[in-house]
């Protein structure tokens, strides 16, 4: 069953936050609010830039209503106590009922949603749970209900982001925003009566932010371009390219090892496209076709160093898991290669996780 | 009429508003509250329902999702069975043996659980596992040999603790064998489980019975030997008849798994 807030067990954050007096300038310049997960991330440029892209992003395609309600059924799928506590403050700040929103968590059918919206909901929470894996024709059956191909797209789009967000939390075991937490539940009577007000400004900051949008041709032509490029004109696409060209680009752990990561994530979700773009990035490394799946089957080679070999069985493990049983896990990893490693092994992790997701919609 | 009549119908018209909203208001809640109690009785049944069956499985069943239906599906299974436990059971008081037995069905739950498994029978002293019965899964055959080898580690630890009590320790036979069964719910009447059914799962019980005869703890079958990797150390062991197959089979005593082949 679906846990609720109080239900998901959290264990002791991995990582210490990173005080960087620079980055925090930035992330305020940039509109982030420097969360406890912005402190925790900021030591892996390409991290901090995905986890801020996130945080700052719009949609175009859907409305604002349903990019909230879609994060907060995401957070609590993928069981993050993170996101989905600060989800549910968001909405109860918005002016969202506490009745309303537990609907919402609870028995969607109950809730003052109309069929599109509840569609919506059931596709979150196929997506992120991806067991058994959904299809492409999941993504047709929102066209079939009304919404156009793009809306369709951005949705599953954000999930795919969400599930990269709440890999990053739970994974690093982020601590809870409790105090922003308590401080909305203070002022709850204040935020329903003034919730309308805040939802009408939060659009209408919305709808003056224009983020950038990369076309096709620039989405596809770089790593995972095929499952990119049907996300052309989206803004979170960039966002998505950004993550994925920054990662295979860091040094921190090997090339190789990275690919594997994400060719494991691909066959344990039964996604053959991702599995074609992970052998070729393996190939350009030198693996042959017998090596890629004699790796693949033992979930070891020996082009791994040593230090990242525990990376390749742990990454099928933040496929489906129990929260603290995979963040016991990740504290072992974390023991073993250091926090820099560990940090970035996160967000591969978390990254092929989102990638393999969106890469299933497209087949 | 009169202002002070229509004054008076106008108060009278409020009240019953009022009335009305706060009878609304009162079903609300109970409606709330009505709804808050059962889904609260939901969960706690369903972890009652996770004590006998995977919580992979009680979350399909619950959650109304049609994907618990039969079908074919390539899936690995572990028999093991403890040997001499029957004639320990006369000689040990029923409680404490009852303990032992549960004891040991915890350590090794868990060990198969660590590597993806699930148990789907108990049968005396006996288990069956099931690797890949709920879902795809590539690694299977690899989980399976890897849950037997931790099965072996954590026997080895409980019975140094059943030593320090100067209780007798136990030993197992454990059989691996994979192949295409068909999965699904199946029963009568009030006892149903969701388990397999094929020709493969009485291979594998046959190679659990095999280790008793060949004096080895842990057999694989050819199939399974085919999805491991360097890593695993086999010996190969002389083919021997089983009970329908005409033909000898082909078993592998697993030693060890380096973690790096």
């Amino acid at each position: 069953m679906t846990q609720l807030l109080n239900e998901i067990p959290w264990g002791e954050s991995l990582l210490a936050p990173d005080i960087d007096p620079a980055w925090e300038a930035e992330l305020k310049r940039r509109g982030g609010n420097g969360s406890e997960v912005d402190r925790r991330v900021a030591p892996s440029p390409w991290i901090r830039e995905a986890c801020l892209g996130i945080n700052t992003g719009t949609a175009c395609a859907i409305s604002a209503h349903l990019f909230n309600i879609a994060a907060l059924v995401t957070a609590q799928e993928n069981a993050c106590r993170y996101c989905y506590g600060a989800s549910r403050s968001y909405l109860l700040m918005l002016g969202y009922s506490e009745s309303y929103i537990r609907r919402i968590e609870q028995e969607v059918h109950l809730a003052e949603l109309d069929e599109k919206e509840r569609a919506v909901v059931a596709f979150c929470r196929n997506l992120a749970r991806s067991r058994p894996r959904p299809a492409r024709a999941e993504l047709d059956g929102l066209v079939d209900l009304g919404y156009t191909r793009e809306a369709a797209r951005e949705i599953a789009l954000w999930i795919a982001l969400g599930c990269f967000y709440n890999r990053i939390t739970i994974l690093i075991a982020t601590p809870p925003e409790l105090g922003f937490e308590g401080w909305v539940s203070a002022k709850r009577l204040k935020f329903l009566l003034l919730g309308p007000l805040m939802r009408f400004q939060a659009a209408r900051r919305r709808r003056g932010k224009r983020d950038p949008v990369l076309t096709e041709a620039a989405l596809g032509a770089g790593i995972y371009g095929p499952v990119l490029a049907p996300l052309a004109g989206l803004p979170g696409a960039r966002i998505m390219k950004s993550a994925l060209d920054g990662a295979f680009a860091s040094t921190v752990l090997s090339r190789a090892t990275k690919a594997l990561m994400f060719a494991i994530v691909a066959r344990s979700l039964d996604c053959r496209t991702s599995e074609v773009e992970a052998r070729r990035l393996l190939a350009a490394e030198g693996f042959g076709d017998a090596e890629v799946e004699q790796s693949l089957a033992s979930l070891a080679s020996a082009r791994v160093p040593a230090a990242e070999a525990r990376l390749l069985p742990w990454v099928r493990d933040t496929v489906h898991f129990q929260t603290d049983k995979i963040q016991g896990r990740t504290r072992e990893i974390a023991a073993a290669l250091g926090n820099a490693a560990a940090l970035e092994a996160i967000g591969v992790a978390a990254l092929a996780n989102a990638t393999v997701r969106l890469a299933m919609l497209v087949e | 009429m009169n202002a002070a009549g229509a004054a008076w119908l106008l108060a009278g018209a409020l009240l019953l508003a009022g009335a009305l909203a706060w009878s609304w208001l009162r079903r609300a809640r109970q409606a709330e509250r009505l709804h808050a109690e059962t889904r609260h009785k939901l969960e706690q049944l369903q972890r009652e329902f996770e004590r006998f069956a995977p919580p992979d499985l009680v979350e399909r069943l619950t959650g109304g999702r049609g994907d618990v239906a039969p079908q074919r599906r390539q899936v690995t299974m572990l028999f093991a069975d403890l040997r001499g436990f029957t004639a320990l059971c006369d000689r040990l008081d029923p409680a404490l043996t009852v303990t032992i037995l549960n004891d040991y069905f915890r350590h090794m739950s868990e060990a198969i659980a660590r590597h993806h498994g699930h148990i789907t029978e108990l049968v005396g002293d006996g288990l069956l596992a099931l690797f890949g019965a709920l879902e795809t899964n590539p690694w299977q055959g690899r989980d399976a040999v890897l849950a037997a080898l931790d099965m072996r580690a954590a026997l080895a630890r409980y019975n140094a603790q059943l030593q320090a009590k100067s209780l007798p320790q136990l030993q197992f036979g454990i059989g691996i064998h994979s192949g295409e069964v068909i999965a699904g719910v199946m029963g009568a009447g009030e006892l149903n489980k969701f388990t397999v059914t094929g020709d493969p799962i009485n291979v594998a019980s046959r190679i659990e019975g095999l280790t008793r005869d060949l004096g080895v703890d842990l057999l694989v079958s050819e199939d399974v030997k085919k999805a491991l990797d360097a890593g695993f150390r086999l010996r190969a062991m002389p083919p021997a008849r089983v009970k329908g197959k005409p033909a000898p089979i082909q078993t592998y005593h697993v030693e060890h798994h380096e973690a790096r082949p």
